[in-house]
């Protein structure tokens, strides 16, 4: 009997967190889709991508003159293009606090319903995830067209680019998760905490340049973060043997990277469950599930 | 309740330009006041964009290109301060200004719009002031970029122009709330990574073609940033679109033409506001 | 059209066009006023009594110089809402129901003080208005809460304070008592009567739906419903309409089947009106009927339903029974509901 219960409960919770989840991601969709000009929802989705990439072809091309089939080029477009997802998803997910708490002012009504907050919050990042998804395939088509990239399909590593990416990303929604307990906890005006930190993690994930070029003293940080090792496999199946390895995870094979990627993922996740628990809890203690701080 | 107020006398109200500084002040102190009692902003506005101006410092270093380029990057992303403040804290706050219902309560008000739009822009000074100040003094410290002001009078000359033509924009990208839902949000957010590669923030903007700098030169950032550089690091004179004296001559023009744009655009799309139903909707 | 009306209407209507996706049977525009003709008289508290929907907020905006009438033309204050906008926004003001204007981290002293600046009031009439209001409305020691802290019903005093700070001609409140507790909107409306009884050449324009409220303050009144102006009168002639009718309040037993429209209780002779609502297993009925003696058909049609009476009252004539003889139905029953009261 008991166990039965038990097993009753896990089924309720699993079914509870499975709802909340499906319709947080139809509402995010319904959200996100909310345009009343789809031409500039196409516009957006494309200029805005291209326009952080092509900063750094620009930059890239004024220093070298051009020079773009040097494997550097291809480490730095990629990463940039790979790392649209890290702001989207992160963002998506912490945004959401802030848009149901201060501009459609639901956030009370959510908590007062038994829908799991945890997986809501994760599905409101689906819609984001989509969108961010479609501007990464976008920039890495043109960079193939434009600047002919060293991509070529049958030398692509589907099993790890798939398998890398999927850790990628459960870690920045669980990453997500954390900021958007913070951002419980905080005034609107911060309200792209999501884009920050993405823009910070920029820095030490060798994103746009190899984790060597950063002073010793900092190339630490970068191993702390899942993204560098998803970024560094994600170029190695996509590019294959033509992928640049730098000297910081050049000794780290494959799949040294992905088991190193699934164990901080992990981390995150449990993490991430527990900080936002207590995120909310504290929340509720002071009183900010409906606070309103426009200014 | 107690006895009723007494007033015999009308009271009397400030007009003209006495009624604009109270105005401008008046809106101002929400940003200053919130910015002083909700003090996490400054971590956040900071510590991270200082961390995302770095990651294009080290990737000129990945590339081997000369210092005065880092020295670019410096200059530009806290430039960028400024650029954010005029997208997201006139214009966008417009947008969730009209939510929460204090858009009507502005029109209604005698005070003008061109002053609370102004007061936005004082109080956002704030932010952007320690975002800017932050990122140029500790990547300056940093990555020891070397200065080699030609002229200090006519940099800060330079950035007034560049200010106030740039704050004259944003008035006129606020006007568009007014008239606009969300939709104008959704610009904004389109007008950050175009335009920091339009105007060169990160690299000189020589680099994009005659054509194409000329035109993102209707961006006062585009020239300010250009004239600003060619003041700093005198090592490639090259490097520069315009000459500095034409280029500060083309910023105060800017200002001419958008600060008077912008009262025209405020009036005009009020109106279409009030047309349209547009001021009092909550379209979300 | 005269300008020494604080507020006039001339044939004033709003037409708003719908915008977005619709399916092809759905409306593309609504008539939210049609035909509005008022003439408000200085120092008068006038009011605008319909339910949700009929155009009483409308109506305000346009008055307020917020939306532009689609057709007709309407002053302020002597001054035309089209042309002298701003002119007119020096001497108005305006407190909505249910407002949640303001910046919640600054204290109630600072919100009213950045709104008093507004209106070009200097600083020390500004904070001198301010606490003087603020004893008014009996939010002195709050003064210096942030007004994220305050309930719904301080938060409107405080709303109400910004609306007056400024000593307009005008003052335009829509459903200011919206969404307050009985106690909060008896002050509310004890300071609406004290503030006109010391400023006698002052105008207030309220909306409320709220009977009542308006049969307690207002001068005169005008009822409207779905864009139209119905009736314009002072509360006591208004009601003095229906003195020759009889109106009865019955509670009744629930009524059987469905009758067909022909014997439905609207036709029973000498009923002029009737709404019904279903309440606790019972039904009431409002009733206003030409006369006593056509009450015996009535009550001759409910038994014949097979239902029975519990309770009987006769009432002199409301606001509310003013309102369902103009309109047929009551204040508070939403349109949706309308067709199920017909088939009974």
């Amino acid at each position: 009997m008991l166990r039965r219960n038990i097993l009753d409960i896990s089924s309720v919770r699993r079914s509870n967190a499975l709802r909340s989840f499906l319709v947080a991601a139809w509402l995010g969709w319904q959200i996100e889709s909310n345009w009343t000009d789809p031409l500039l929802f196409a516009i957006y989705s494309i200029a805005r991508p291209l326009a952080s990439v092509a900063i750094l072809v620009v930059m890239y091309s004024v220093i070298t003159n051009g020079a773009l089939q040097e494997p550097i080029f291809a480490y730095i477009y990629l990463g940039n293009a790979l790392y649209i997802l890290v702001g989207q998803v992160i963002t998506g997910v912490s945004w959401a606090v802030i848009d149901d708490r201060e501009h459609y002012r639901t956030l009370r009504h959510l908590f007062t319903t038994p829908m799991d907050h945890y997986w809501y919050l994760m599905g409101r990042g689906v819609a984001k995830l989509i969108i961010g998804t479609i501007s990464v395939l976008i920039t890495i088509i043109f960079g193939l067209i434009a600047f002919r990239l060293p991509i070529q399909w049958a030398p692509i590593n589907w099993p790890l680019f798939i398998s890398s990416t999927v850790l990628g990303i459960v870690s920045l929604a669980a990453l997500g998760i954390i900021l958007g307990g913070l951002t419980l906890m905080m005034a609107r005006h911060f309200w792209a905490i999501g884009e920050a930190v993405a823009g910070a993690l920029y820095l030490c994930t060798g994103a746009i340049f190899p984790l060597d070029t950063l002073p010793a003293w900092v190339r630490p940080l970068g191993f702390a973060f899942p993204v560098t090792y998803w970024l560094e496999l994600a170029r190695r199946g996509l590019l294959g043997p033509e992928a640049p390895r730098f000297p910081t995870l050049a000794a780290f094979s494959d799949i040294n990277l992905l088991s190193i990627l699934a164990m901080l993922t992990a981390i995150l996740i449990i993490g991430s469950v527990f900080f936002y628990q207590w995120a909310v809890h504290r929340a509720k203690e002071k009183g900010l599930i409906d606070m309103e701080t426009a200014y | 309740m107690v006895a009723g107020i007494h007033s015999a006398e009308r009271v009397k109200r400030l007009v003209g330009f006495r009624l604009f500084w109270a105005t401008m002040w008046a809106r101002a102190y929400p940003r200053i006041v919130g910015a002083m009692r909700e003090r996490s902003w400054m971590f956040f506005e900071t510590l991270l964009p200082l961390l995302g101006v770095t990651s294009y410092v080290f990737v000129y270093r990945a590339i081997g290109a000369p210092e005065e380029y880092i020295g670019f990057v410096v200059v530009g992303g806290a430039m960028t301060a400024f650029w954010l403040n005029v997208l997201w804290s006139m214009g966008s706050q417009f947008y969730w200004d009209k939510d929460m219902g204090n858009l009507e309560l502005y029109v209604l008000c005698p005070g003008p719009m061109m002053a609370i739009l102004l007061g936005m822009a004082v109080g956002g000074l704030v932010f952007a002031g320690v975002r800017a100040a932050t990122i140029l003094l500790v990547t300056t410290l940093l990555f020891r970029v070397n200065y080699q002001v030609a002229n200090l009078p006519l940099l800060g000359g330079v950035f007034f122009a560049t200010m106030a033509a740039l704050y004259g924009m944003g008035m006129l990208f606020a006007s568009v709330f007014l008239a606009s839902g969300r939709e104008a949000w959704h610009i904004s957010n389109l007008l950050q990574e175009p335009i920091y590669l339009a105007s060169g923030f990160y690299f000189p903007v020589k680099a994009l073609g005659f054509w194409i700098a000329t035109f993102a030169s209707i961006i006062p950032l585009t020239l300010g940033l250009d004239a600003m550089r060619q003041l700093l690091f005198t090592a490639d004179p090259t490097l520069g679109f315009l000459s500095v004296p034409l280029e500060t001559a083309i910023l105060i023009g800017l200002s001419a033409l958008f600060i008077p744009l912008a009262y025209v655009a405020l009036s005009k799309l009020e109106e279409i506001g009030r047309r349209e139903g547009r001021l009092i909707e909550r379209r979300r | 059209m005269n300008t020494s009306y604080a507020i006039q209407t001339n044939n004033l209507g709003r037409i708003y066009k719908l915008r977005g996706p619709r399916h092809k049977n759905d409306p593309r525009e609504i008539v939210a006023l049609e035909g509005v003709y008022l003439e408000i008289e200085r120092g008068e508290l006038f009011g605008l009594l319909g339910p949700n929907g009929a155009g009483k907020t409308t109506l305000i905006k346009i008055l307020c110089t917020l939306l532009l009438p689609t057709s007709g033309s309407a002053l302020v204050d002597g001054l035309d809402i089209v042309k002298e906008a701003r002119e007119i926004r020096q001497s108005i003001s305006m407190v909505s129901g249910g407002e949640t204007s303001g910046y919640g981290l600054l204290t109630v002293e600072e919100n009213l003080w950045m709104f008093a600046r507004f209106y070009g009031l200097d600083n020390q009439t500004a904070r001198q208005r301010i606490g003087e209001m603020l004893e008014v409305v009996g939010l002195t020691d709050r003064m210096r809460t942030k007004i994220s802290d305050l309930s719904t019903g301080l938060r409107q005093k405080m709303n109400f304070v910004r609306g007056f700070v400024s000593d307009p001609n005008v003052v335009f409140l829509d459903e200011p008592t919206l969404g307050l507790d009985v106690g909060a909107a008896r002050e509310v409306r004890g300071f609406i009567r004290q503030w006109m009884a010391e400023h006698p050449d002052r105008t207030i324009l309220l909306t409320t739906h709220y009977m009542a409220e308006a049969d307690e303050l207002c001068d005169r009144l005008a009822i409207i419903d779905r864009g139209r102006l119905l009736a314009l009168d002072t509360p006591a002639r208004l009601k003095r309409r229906l003195q020759r009718e009889a109106i009865f309040h019955l509670k009744v037993g629930p009524l059987g089947p469905r009758p067909s429209k022909e014997a439905m209780i609207e036709n029973v002779p000498g009923v002029r009106q009737v709404t019904i609502g279903e309440q606790n297993g019972h039904t009431e009925l409002s009733l206003i009927l030409e006369g006593e003696d056509a009450l015996p058909g009535v009550l001759a049609h409910l038994t014949g339903r097979g239902s029975h009476l519990i309770a009987l009252e006769k009432r002199e004539p409301t606001l509310e029974d003013v309102f369902v003889d103009l309109v047929g139905r009551r204040l508070d029953v939403d349109t949706s509901q309308r067709s199920g009261e017909d088939e009974i």
